[in-house]
């Protein structure tokens, strides 16, 4: 892989097709946790971590497992018991190995199972790289990337968002409505990034 | 949710709230992801409709019909494998009647499986009520579902594409709005929606009081 | 914080000084008028009916908002006149009216009121419209006019446009020579938004806002040192004035980019802004799809600060305020 492709895949997950505003991927924990930055940034970090590793794994089941044994129907229950059970797996490393990240992260963890970003990245990169050379580097590069333009989303809404605490926001436009507003607004800008060549 | 009562009273409101009163888009705010991804042409939101509808009943019947079966400990694995297997026959279902409309959105179809809505009614209601119960609860939410999807996505398509299903509505000399089939469009269109129905529930509340 | 008194205007809509809202607004838009006037000018009488519409429409959705949202109608502070002629500044010669007025009812019903009205928006107005007409619109958006002293209708395209989309030889074939082409690029005799053109008068308009203390240099200078430093190490030298004459650079750093509200208090959080602004506008510029980025950059900056100002606060990295 050249450091051409990776700039090419940095700024396409990051910036060009951003899971929240192009892809509408994640947008339950999306509007859910970006109250306030702390929260958002332990979300975004949990969310990074997972989706990483989860596109890693993923990506071998598929090409190692569902393939070769002609399975690759059961792509989507098996997707979901592994991310499930990885989640689950994490949690138990990390309260063991690392309580005080534990203690951050702990409760985002549980969360990120529903979290369609996750599942999302891995059904998109079964069908992006399942043929292509460098199929499980890109695909795991992919899956890091989405989960940095997450955290990215997850903390200029956050910032936003506390902001508004002290606007005069109209009574009707209060709670998710303003959020969508203001997740349109920032869509907009990112919508400036269409067309990139790299 | 009122789901104590077990009587036969009641069909009707275990029927009715998904459409208005526990609307799963507009008040819930659950299953967001695919209601902003496929609502840019009607045609598409009438496909993540059915399917969505499909996968909600099946499930729902099956988890309360097995309820019993399940140890609760391991009670969301199961829902879960239980509703992916749904998605799998929806997805399987759609690429072999609908291939074109699959084919444009079949990463949101396969995503149904992580779908708050299906979860939540599966752990919040099938899980404690009988067969006939959990299946109008379903559809009520299938409806609400359906029917915000299609408000959502005429809006889009009409002021985006200047059609309806595809039918031209707004004369061509007209410059349609490209936007609002765009990622920020959706955005607008829920974010409006919402503040609508804030709105009128604040005219509720002011008339009750 | 506020160490040198002359910065606190810029928070004005919160703190009185003497130098109130409403000043500062008319001396912004009175900073503006000979970029407009240059504008109507060169494009002709449709350009002054581009710049009617928007203002009108502006000041009409203003005071319909104003009503519905109950609260007193402001239209003699200035901010919507303001808005509605930034907005029709960044817009094509040529724009078809009722677009016009459609992007001035998003810029202040959406951008401005749905957040609580002056004050309270997070991103600017007149930049939010232009944004949303470049993608509801974005054939109108780059239909540009020819510009009657050029004969060979060399200017239908504005040199962004050109080269981004032909190249730099024909940029060359266009203008002859470097010096004619800035000289053109410096008067504004080239194609282009409305009040974007003339690099003089948007610079002698930026310097009155920086001398009447309307705001500060931080974020023009920041910006604009960022677009020189980054055209000379991917252009070269000769890169440089056309990167700065071109597009809404000009008019975005002096005008937009300084927007009190939508842009950070401090004045470290000012050239972080700054920076980013000329950062983003550059990678749109050189590798993005769109020829200009200036609006883009802007927008997107606007959206982290809440953060810059955030963390140009704070000391230690994630602690509660």
């Amino acid at each position: 892989m050249t450091l051409g492709q990776i700039i090419a895949l940095f700024m396409g997950s990051v910036f060009v097709q951003n899971f929240i505003f192009s892809r509408f991927l994640g947008l339950c924990p999306y509007v859910g946790v970006s109250k306030d930055t702390p929260s958002a940034m332990g979300m975004g970090f949990a969310v990074v971590f997972v989706m990483t590793m989860a596109s890693a794994v993923t990506w071998g089941l598929y090409r190692y497992v569902l393939i070769p044994f002609d399975l690759t129907y059961l792509k989507i229950v098996a997707f979901i018991l592994v991310i499930a059970s990885f989640v689950q797996f994490v949690e138990m490393f990390l309260k063991k190995a690392f309580p005080a990240l534990h203690r951050s992260l702990g409760i985002y963890l549980p969360l990120i199972t529903t979290n369609c970003a996750v599942l999302g990245v891995a059904f998109l990169n079964i069908t992006q790289f399942e043929t292509e050379s460098y199929g499980f580097a890109k695909s795991t590069l992919q899956g890091f990337f989405a989960g940095i333009g997450f955290m990215l989303a997850m903390l200029i809404m956050s910032g936003i968002r506390e902001k508004l605490e002290y606007a005069e926001i109209p009574e009707a436009m209060k709670g998710l409505a303003i959020v969508f507003i203001t997740a349109g607004l920032i869509s907009i800008a990112f919508l400036g990034f269409s067309g990139f060549k790299l | 949710m009122g789901q104590e009562e077990t009587n036969n009273t009641g069909y009707f409101k275990e029927l009715s709230k998904g459409f208005i009163r526990e609307n799963p888009i507009f008040i819930l705010c659950l299953g967001l992801c695919p209601t902003l991804a496929v609502s840019n042409l009607v045609e598409n939101a009438f496909g993540m409709g059915i399917a969505f509808f499909f996968v909600l009943l099946c499930s729902n019947i099956t988890i309360s019909l097995v309820q019993k079966l399940i140890p609760d400990e391991v009670r969301i694995p199961c829902f879960i494998v239980i509703i992916a297997a749904f998605v799998t026959v929806a997805s399987l279902l759609m690429q072999w009647l609908i291939p074109d409309v699959y084919a444009r959105m079949s990463l949101y179809i396969n995503l149904i499986v992580v779908n708050c809505i299906i979860l939540g009614r599966a752990e919040a209601f099938a899980s404690k009520n009988n067969v006939f119960r959990s299946a109008l609860d379903a559809v009520g939410m299938g409806v609400g579902f359906t029917a915000s999807l299609f408000i959502i996505s005429a809006i889009r398509e009409v002021t985006g594409f200047g059609t309806f299903l595809g039918f031209r509505l707004i004369p061509e000399n007209i410059k349609p709005i490209t936007i609002m089939i765009l990622a920020p469009g959706a955005f607008f269109t829920i974010g409006f929606l919402m503040a609508l129905f804030n709105l009128i529930r604040i005219k509720k509340g002011k008339v009750s009081k | 914080m506020l160490k040198d008194k002359h910065l606190t205007v810029t928070v004005s809509p919160h703190i009185k000084t003497s130098l109130t809202t409403e000043r500062m607004m008319w001396i912004v838009s009175a900073a503006l008028i000979p970029a407009a006037g240059a504008g109507i000018y060169f494009f002709g009488p449709h350009a002054a009916l581009v710049i009617a519409v928007c203002v009108g429409a502006s000041i009409i959705t203003e005071l319909f908002c104003a009503v519905l949202m109950k609260k007193p109608a402001t239209i003699k502070d200035g901010s919507a006149f303001l808005t509605g002629l930034l907005l029709a500044l960044c817009l094509p010669p040529e724009f078809p009216l009722w677009m016009c007025a459609l992007g001035s009812f998003f810029s202040i019903a959406v951008s401005k009121f749905a957040f609580g009205g002056l004050g309270h928006n997070i991103f600017n107005p007149a930049l939010a419209g232009r944004a949303f007409l470049m993608g509801a619109f974005a054939k109108e958006m780059t239909t540009w006019k020819t510009l009657q002293d050029f004969p060979d209708g060399i200017t239908a395209a504005t040199p962004l446009n050109l080269l981004k989309e032909q190249g730099y030889d024909s940029l060359m074939k266009v203008f002859d020579s470097h010096s004619h082409l800035f000289k053109e690029l410096f008067i504004g005799r080239v194609g282009g938004s409305i009040g974007e053109t003339s690099a003089a008068l948007l610079i002698i308009g930026g310097l009155i806002l920086i001398f009447a203390r309307v705001t500060t240099w931080h974020i023009p200078v920041s910006y604009i040192l960022t677009v020189i430093i980054v055209s000379y190490f991917t252009g070269g030298l000769f890169d440089i004035p056309f990167h700065l004459f071109t597009g809404g650079l000009m008019l975005g750093a002096f005008f937009m980019a300084t927007d009190p509200v939508t842009s950070p208090i401090t004045p470290k959080g000012q050239i972080i802004f700054g920076i980013g602004c000329g950062l983003f506008t550059m990678l749109i510029r050189i590798r993005g799809g769109y020829p200009e980025g200036v609006c883009y950059a802007i927008l997107l900056m606007n959206s982290v600060t809440p953060l810059i100002e955030r963390f140009s606060k704070t000391r230690i990295f994630g602690v509660k305020r």
